[in-house]
This record gives C-alpha cells, structure tokens and sequence, in this order.
C-alpha cells in the first residue's frame, strides 16, 4: 500500500509511522514521492527516524548492526538516502534512539545542511541562466518582456489582439518555467532554515545541564 | 598554562574513552559504558554513532581490522590516551581540592 505525506518535522513523522504500525501497516520502502507498507498484524512498536548520509557501504553496514545489535531493526533507508527508519524489535529497551538533547538536536543540523546545500547547488545554474539570458529577471517586474512576437508592441487593432492571443499560452509557460528554478532554491532556503530552528528549539529548549 | 581546547569530557566520552583502551565495537562499548559508570550513563544507538564519529574525527579512536566484517572494531588512540588522561588529573584535582575547602 502506498500513502503520500510530506513532514519536515521528523518527531511527527515518528508518530505517524508508529501509528501506522499499530494498524497495522509496517514501512517498507520510502521514496521521493511517498510511504510503502507492508499489511501485518498490528503491531505495538515504536519507530524511529535517523538522519545520515554514508560514504562507504561498510560504514552503513557498521551503523545497523550497532542499532541491531540494540533492539532495532532497519525498515527503510538506504546509504545515500538520508532519512533512516527503525522499527524497535526489544519489547523491554529503551524507546529512544538519542539518549541526549545534543544528539537529538544534533539530527536536524544534518537535515538543515542538506536543505542549504540543495539551495546552493541550484544557486550557480540559476546565475549561469540568467547571464546567458535564457531566463530574464526583469520580465517579472515587466511581463512584456515574456513575449518574443518582433514588433508586437508596434502593431495595432486586429493585427495586435491575433498576435497577443497566440502569443499568450507561450509566455505564460516560459514566465512559469522560469519561475520553477527560483521557487525550488526559495523552498529549499525555507525547508533549511525550518530545521536549522528545529535544531535551536531542542539545543535550547530542554533541560541539559548547563 | 593554557588548558586544552578538548578539556573537559563530557560524562559520556570519558566512558567511551576509557572503555576503548580495549578494542570493541559498538555494542560492546554500550555494554561496557553503562558497566563502567555503575548503570548511570546508557547511552542510545544514535548518540553512540554520533559520538564515535566525533572521536574518530578528532582522532581520539581509530578503528582496527578484524574478523567480524559486519562490525567495525574501535581502539583508543595515543591522542585518545593523552586527552583522557588529563581529563582525569582534572578531575582529581577537583576530589583533591574540595575537602580541602571544608566539604566532607
């Protein structure tokens, strides 16, 4: 079964996911455009979100037997896919994954840095295409500039309206497809920084000493 | 004399530290940090990874080849050994001084 969903917020998508389980339906797979699941009996189990990238397959490999060998089975997640699902298998262990704030928190600055550097490896193709002139800023500020037609402006009564009507469902989809790559950096700047204060929220927030 | 930017340990690191002056894995150091600090300091699978990724960053551990290809093998390093060791004058000095100043 599929279901789609999209959270920032990795604590909700915890709760979600262990509700799901508890109808019974266990993840299997995430994807880039949603959850599989298993159907199984219902189970009473906690799951868990880690966030990590791995640069060799032995590292991934070390990273979950050590959660294993803990009282937690990895359901989902691959090395380069960032988010890790545990499901807990130890009815007795503990129900965490992070046993202090700073490793909790120290997650989502993980999350906030793959968001920012998402925004920044979109940041030079976007320069190099308002230089080359493919896409031109100022047609924001003056939507005259999305039409090509030569001499439109020029033109007058039924010549002009013919012209501009033809025209129209072109410019709109090149203001809309030039639209595309700044609205992506923007979400992306928002998603970093949406986590960046995640990450405050819990260094912070909670009780640690001093 | 200037003290040590890595100074002091956390609880935790100091457990590992000490736990790593015999090779073991993951697992193991979990085991032996909650045995070593009198059932006090249980660590979870998240913060220890985390933890031993800082330390081999640092180059306080290294890891070590062994036969267990699934699990990698951690060992204290000399840097590892220095840094704990003064971490623990640090700390004695601290016992040392506080009945001193009329404590009991």
């Amino acid at each position: 079964m599929r279901k789609c969903r999209f959270s920032l917020d990795l604590e909700h998508e915890e709760k979600w996911l262990t509700e799901m389980a508890k109808q019974g339906l266990s993840l299997s797979r995430k994807t880039v455009f949603g959850y599989e699941f298993w159907q199984i009996p219902p189970q009473d189990t906690v799951i868990r979100i880690d966030y990590r990238h791995f640069n060799r397959p032995a590292d991934f490999e070390d990273y979950r037997m050590l959660f294993k060998d803990s009282g937690w089975e990895h359901i989902a997640g691959t090395e380069s896919s960032g988010t890790q699902y545990f499901k807990k298998t130890d009815k007795e262990g503990e129900t965490q994954i992070f046993s202090d704030t700073a490793s909790k928190a120290a997650r989502y600055r993980r999350l906030s840095s793959l968001w920012l550097s998402l925004a920044l490896a979109h940041l030079p193709i976007l320069i190099s295409l308002i230089y080359s002139g493919t896409v031109d800023p100022l047609a924001f500020l003056k939507p005259r500039l999305l039409y090509y037609t030569p001499g439109l402006w020029d033109m007058t009564g039924g010549s002009f309206l013919d012209a501009f009507l033809f025209e129209t469902p072109f410019a709109i989809m090149r203001g809309v497809s030039w639209l595309l790559l700044p609205v992506l950096v923007c979400l992306c700047i928002a998603c970093a920084a949406r986590s960046e204060m995640q990450y405050r929220k819990i260094k912070h927030g909670r009780k640690g000493g001093f | 004399m200037k003290r040590d930017k890595n100074l002091p340990l956390t609880e935790t690191v100091y457990y590992i530290l000490l736990a790593l002056l015999k090779p073991a894995h993951g697992y193991l150091i979990m085991e032996k940090v909650e045995e070593l600090s009198d059932g006090q300091v249980r660590m979870a699978a998240g913060t220890l990874y985390g933890a031993l990724e800082t330390l081999l960053r640092r180059n306080f551990i290294k890891s070590v080849q062994t036969d267990d290809s699934r699990r990698k093998v951690y060992v204290i390093t000399d840097e590892g050994k220095r840094i704990l060791c003064l971490d623990c004058q640090r700390m004695s000095h601290m016992i040392h001084v506080t009945p001193r100043e009329g404590l009991q």
